[in-house]
């Protein structure tokens, strides 16, 4: 009986597919596009030298090495030219213990061009209390003590394995990643939800009245539901993945499937969050007034449209570690672009099973004593 | 067979249904009258198992259906209020899919299917999907999902709401045969005082969650038989003449409509002759009196002061 509901359910979606390819659309639109991931993963960053030595300096050397960004050397009415002509979005004055940021369009690369800077000033800053705690004072002096830094650095004493990626200083920057997983877990929430709320309607209908008068027992109604709102998520991410994988040609670090199975605990738990709001919502139309205001709050604070680690408010932080999306996006980035093995990830992976085992509880008990 | 013993529902602080007695015998067809908002829709969702009851209890075949509901279930069928299809399905699709629920399959299914929409006057229409129907097809198809597995019971919530004259017909047409051809017992309710007056064998009436009434048809015209009802009609009223008539000391009750005016005064009183001069000294022009026998409604608003439909 559970089959001829979810018969019933296929049907349904395959007559009216158009919501499922909008968002599934949606989210390959915005990958790309915000993702760069065609052509454009090294965001361009025109850089202005007030002090000629900086370039030659370490901190030259450090933007140099950065893979997201490309700095480039100009001079200051080019670099001003290309800012106000938008070919950049952010470009920077460089001295020699300081430097400026000029903003053209305020966006998540300027929070990261800036720490970028922070960084190069800081380990430059670090360098040179070395260099004057050694008493190098003439030029061979300080290449001696650099040279010596290097071999030091090439052969430490101990190394220090970092293994909580909020870590600043581990914190991995992947554009196409970044844009992939975030829309892709962003517009699967719209997804679920539209495919849990026909529970509410059907409830509304009377649907559900003649169903509970059937043999079906309550228990077979609410699976059959919810496996095929599972399912209907599941495919869309499938779809995006399936997509960037063989057609765009994004290598998921060599792990595509473990990404495919990771995702399960976050599509469960965002059908479960998806029938605890229905429990909560009294028609249709209070749905669909509430819900781009939850998934986009959660969205916003869970690190889909930028990486939660620029976030320093202490209260989204705090709302963060309640939303679904940070611990999706936590396993999915932790899978693909840390290299995380299963064992590593299994506090977040914990962590959604768990909300969705409480979501789910509770938004049942409650339609079952609203009887709606 | 099917008895609800002093039944009360209470929501927050609305007493929808109160202390609610009432019978039902294999093979008859009772209606349940009332105006919107009577508590007709929760005393049958209590009835057919669907809503526990605050106090009281439903009884099918002298066993609580509280305690044991799928005795009843596995026998009735309902047809609620509302449109309870899937509108992207197909007609047949509809009936394929709850056909299975209640565990039907393969030809049995198939046959039943065929049955059903002949019954309903469907069968041109069965590859249609349901959204492209008429309001009077859908409420056929609503009723013909709650016909798949042969209930002996069916409970019929409003089920003419909002339809064309002819599906309603054939509606009642199709009720009537049911219960003549199969035995079917029907509880049948409504606010269309005329439909269950052409269907029904016996009457309950509900009124702000009260039974105010019950019987046979005629046992409830009965409540009337010292009364008849005389119906004037005029473009406008006036308050002289309403008061005038509320004086007359033959009026027993006077019922003021828009366009109309019911007065409710004993069989043997002749106040045609009354009526014109009250008529002519309050400045009032009648376009037409009427003396009719009571009907339903009639009862309706002697019991409860208000039309059905108010």
């Amino acid at each position: 009986m559970m089959i001829g509901i979810l018969q019933a359910k296929c049907k349904l979606f395959l007559r009216n597919p158009l919501l499922f390819v909008i968002f599934t659309g949606m989210s390959i639109v915005f990958a790309l596009i915000i993702g760069g991931a065609i052509g454009m993963n090294t965001i361009h960053v025109p850089v202005y030298a007030e002090n000629e030595t900086v370039q030659d300096s370490f901190i030259g050397e450090y933007l140099e090495e950065t893979d997201v960004y490309q700095f480039s050397w100009m001079t200051k009415d080019e670099m001003l030219e290309e800012i106000s002509n938008g070919k950049a979005e952010v470009g920077a004055v460089l001295q020699e213990f300081d430097y400026q940021l000029i903003v053209g369009v305020e966006s998540v690369n300027t929070a990261m061009v800036d720490q970028t800077l922070r960084d190069a000033y800081m380990r430059n800053i670090q360098l040179e209390q070395m260099i004057t705690a050694a008493g190098a004072d003439t030029g061979r002096e300080r290449e001696n003590v650099l040279e010596e830094l290097q071999s030091a650095m090439a052969s430490p004493v101990f190394t220090i394995e970092t293994t909580s990626f909020r870590s600043s200083d581990s914190f991995i920057y992947d554009n196409t990643f970044q844009s992939l997983f975030g829309f892709s877990l962003f517009f699967v929430i719209y997804t679920i939800a539209y495919n849990v709320l026909p529970i509410l309607i059907e409830k509304k209908d009377g649907i559900w009245d003649r169903m509970i008068l059937s043999p079906i027992k309550k228990w077979e109604m609410y699976v059959a539901n919810l496996v095929y709102s599972f399912f209907a998520g599941y495919l869309q991410v499938l779809i995006i993945f399936l997509i960037f994988r063989f057609w765009v040609g994004v290598d998921f670090n060599g792990r595509f499937l473990e990404t495919l199975v990771l995702l399960i605990p976050y599509v469960f738990s965002i059908v479960a969050l998806s029938i605890f709001l229905t429990s909560l919502m009294k028609n249709a139309e209070q749905f669909n007034a509430i819900l781009p205001i939850i998934a986009v709050s959660m969205a916003m604070i869970g690190g889909a449209y930028w990486p939660i680690e620029i976030v320093e408010s202490e209260i989204l932080l705090a709302l963060s570690k309640i939303n679904p999306l940070t611990y999706g996006m936590e396993v999915l980035q932790g899978v693909a672009v840390y290299g995380y093995s299963i064992e590593e990830l299994l506090l977040p992976i914990s962590i959604l099973l768990l909300m969705g085992v409480v979501f789910m509880g509770l938004g049942i008990h409650l339609m079952e004593k609203r009887h709606v | 067979m099917l008895e609800l013993v002093d039944l009360s529902k209470k929501f927050k602080q609305n007493n929808a249904v109160k202390n609610v007695n009432m019978f039902i015998e294999k093979g008859e067809i009772v209606g349940l009258l009332g105006p919107n908002g009577a508590g007709k829709s929760t005393a049958i969702s209590m009835l057919s198992s669907l809503v526990i009851p605050t106090k009281g209890d439903v009884r099918f075949n002298n066993k609580s259906v509280i305690k044991h509901p799928e005795p009843l279930r596995r026998v009735i069928g309902m047809v609620p209020q509302e449109i309870a299809l899937y509108e992207d399905l197909t007609a047949e699709e509809n009936l394929k899919f709850f056909g299975r629920i209640y565990k039907l399959k393969g030809n049995a299914l198939k046959k039943k299917i065929d049955e059903v929409l002949d019954q309903i006057g469907l069968t041109d229409r069965r590859k249609d999907i349901v959204k492209t129907f008429s309001g009077g097809m859908k409420r056929r198809l609503n009723i013909g999902v709650a016909m798949l597995h042969d209930p002996e019971i069916m409970i019929m919530d409003e089920p003419t709401v909002g339809i064309d004259p002819q599906s309603r017909n054939y509606i009642l047409e199709t009720v009537k045969r049911l219960n003549h051809e199969k035995q079917m017992t029907v509880l049948y309710t409504s606010h269309y005082m005329e439909e269950v007056e052409f269907l029904c064998d016996r009457i309950y009436i509900m009124d702000q969650g009260n039974l105010i009434a019950s019987g046979t048809k005629d046992e409830i015209k009965r409540i009337l038989s010292a009364e008849k009802a005389i119906l004037i009609k005029s473009n406008r009223w006036n308050d002289t003449f309403i008061t005038s008539l509320k004086q007359d000391p033959t009026v027993n009750r006077v019922i003021v409509e828009e366009k109309e005016i019911t007065i409710m005064v004993p069989k043997e009183i002749n106040m045609f002759s009354s009526l014109i001069r009250i008529a002519e000294d309050a400045g009032i022009e009648l376009n037409s009196v009427d003396i009719k026998t009571p009907t339903l409604e009639d009862v309706f608003l002697h019991l409860t002061g208000r039309a059905l439909r108010d």
